[in-house]
């Protein structure tokens, strides 16, 4: 189910509001490069300076003014909180996939491989029955993900039920699983 | 937004990149589990790649499986500047609008065996995404089907075939490889299968064309 | 370099080069680097494109400083000149990130700069909004990112509010289709 256009175009924005961070030392290049240049403004500048400094000011805010700055506000409050950004969430469902390994003589399997950043702790294998089956279920975005089993902390074994990943490039042996999206 | 709105909320845009600054700042926790001598060669590949629009998680998660395989420094480099070329490779031959998803499908069917010309083949063959056309190419030679023969397969199937059609083509030459049918005959078999459900899909769409 | 103060406004700093303290100048680069710097590497698609065109209108900017008649609008000022090096930079920057996916070799030898995004959505963002033609790119940016009111954004861009309104109409559209073409697989 799709979302609704107003909350896909918030999502994009909101992506790309994060801060980026350009290289400091562009800072450097641009005073570089404005040395070699006269002075802006001049005299008439300077009578405009003392013309502004003369005449009081005042500054008021309308409320929609007041409204878009409580929204920075709110922005800037929220910025100083995030420390490291997860990954959105998803936009199309997830289908649900079960791994099963044979492995009677394993004490712990997990399931590690692209969709877990491969941290071989996120996702532990249950062991069921008495044939030792180990099976874990896995939510699954349409897309192409390698991934191993790792078997009592030491050993990689592919899945013999999946085709081999050929791009293996760590001499360990991997496998590839291919999620197509409904079409 | 008035004048005086205006002037009000310069002060607060300026606190806004403060602290925007502040957060940008923040290291990838995600690369930190690479040694020191492979992280910085890591991060400059992906922000390398990302500067070309190529995507970059797949070069990401490709180092985080080295880091977790224990590979050496050196391994991790030289798989994620792999993988960072088949993506550029895979963008010459798909075009520039190629999809992020597309992108690393086709990267995967180069590393395959796959010529640049296939792929090239393939996007004026078909109008709707290639991801999965190309992941299965992937995988068919990954199954050891010869990459003439799925090259070939797939290429005859895509214009026509809905995506849920080449993966259950897939699964078929893989059911008949494990069966200990040859690959090259098993894919020819299922291409022939898989050809004629899928006139028979688009009859049904059709009725009353021939 | 760096922000001395928030509390020193751009006005105030606008005033101080242009009766000579040209390191003044230096403050007002750094408070708006990033804020600017995010808008042209959307606006451009690539790190080393947007800091050119951000240099440069740094640069033109500071030239031009006596004719920016009221330094309380340093900010909105200095976006105006962005936004049209953003334009003029526009095809020269396509032309230059193909060649780049060319050179292999440059992958090899690219600075570290930080990464600010690291997910598949963010790649398939960038992508979607790589394919939007540049009006509507333009315009969707400055509404939704940058939030500014269509007049402000009438005021930077030169044209009418109407047009704009249909440029974002535009975008929008197409990043709804796009995005939806590209969670089929």
């Amino acid at each position: 189910m799709f979302e609704p256009m107003d909350d896909l175009i918030e999502r994009i924005a909101r992506h790309l509001r994060r801060p980026v961070q350009i290289d400091p030392a562009l800072d450097g290049r641009v005073m570089r490069e404005i040395s070699a240049l006269p002075t802006p403004g001049g005299a008439t500048a300077l009578r405009k300076a003392w013309g502004w400094l003369r005449r009081p000011h005042q500054v008021t805010l309308t409320p929609l003014g007041g409204l878009a700055a409580a929204a920075v506000l709110a922005i800037v409050i929220l910025l100083s909180r995030m420390g490291s950004t997860p990954p959105a969430p998803p936009l199309a469902e997830s289908r649900a996939f079960q791994f099963v390994l044979v492995a009677p003589r394993a004490t712990h399997v997990s399931l590690v491989g692209d969709f877990n950043d491969w941290d071989a702790t996120r996702t532990p294998m249950l062991r069921t029955g008495r044939e030792a089956l180990w099976t874990v279920v896995v939510p699954l975005m349409p897309g192409r993900y390698h991934y191993a089993f790792f078997v009592d902390g030491s050993r990689w074994l592919a899945d013999p039920s999946a085709p081999v990943a050929r791009d293996e490039d760590y001499g360990e042996p991997s496998s590839v699983l291919t999620v197509g999206g409904g079409s | 937004m008035t004048r005086t709105g205006t002037r009000a909320a310069l002060p607060l845009l300026v606190a806004m990149v403060v602290a925007g600054r502040a957060t940008a700042q923040q290291p990838d926790p995600r690369l930190e589990r690479l040694d020191t001598a492979a992280r910085p060669t890591v991060a400059a590949l992906v922000d390398s790649a990302r500067a070309a629009m190529l995507p970059t998680e797949p070069l990401v998660q490709r180092a985080l499986e080295g880091a977790t395989k224990r590979a050496a420094g050196d391994a991790i480099v030289a798989a994620v500047r792999r993988l960072a070329a088949d993506l550029g490779h895979a963008r010459d031959a798909l075009g520039p609008t190629a999809s992020p998803a597309e992108l690393t499908a086709g990267a995967a069917a180069l590393r395959a065996g796959a010529s640049q010309a296939t792929l090239a083949q393939l996007r004026h063959a078909r109008r709707e995404p290639l991801t999965v056309p190309l992941a299965v190419l992937a995988d068919l030679v990954a199954s050891g089907v010869p990459v003439d023969s799925a090259a070939a397969a797939v290429l005859g199937l895509a214009a026509r075939a809905r995506d849920a059609d080449l993966v259950e083509f897939r699964r078929a030459v893989e059911r008949d490889i494990a069966l200990g049918a040859p690959p090259a005959a098993a894919t020819a078999a299922a291409a022939t299968a898989a050809d004629v459900w899928v006139n028979a899909g688009a009859r049904q769409q059709r009725p009353g064309r021939p | 370099m760096g922000i001395h103060s928030v509390g020193t406004s751009d006005a105030a700093l606008v005033r101080r080069v242009q009766t000579g303290d040209a390191g003044a100048y230096a403050d007002l680069v750094a408070r708006y680097r990033d804020r600017l710097g995010r808008y042209a590497l959307h606006m451009l698609g690539n790190r080393e494109d947007a800091e050119e065109v951000l240099q440069d209108a740094f640069v033109r900017a500071y030239r031009s400083l006596g004719c920016c008649d009221d330094p309380e609008r340093f900010g909105a000022w200095l976006y105006g000149i962005l936004v049209n090096r953003c334009r003029t930079a526009g095809a020269r920057a396509a032309r230059r990130a193909r060649r780049f996916v060319h050179d292999p070799a440059a992958l090899e030898t690219a600075p570290f700069a930080g990464p600010d995004g690291r997910t598949e959505w963010d790649d398939t963002v960038r992508w979607a909004l790589a394919r939007l033609p540049s009006d509507a790119r333009e315009a969707f940016l400055l509404k939704h990112v940058e939030e500014l009111e269509y007049e402000d954004m009438a005021r930077l861009t030169g044209a009418g509010v109407s047009a704009l309104k249909m440029r974002v109409k535009r975008a929008r559209e197409q990043l709804q289709a796009m995005l939806k073409e590209a969670e089929r697989v």
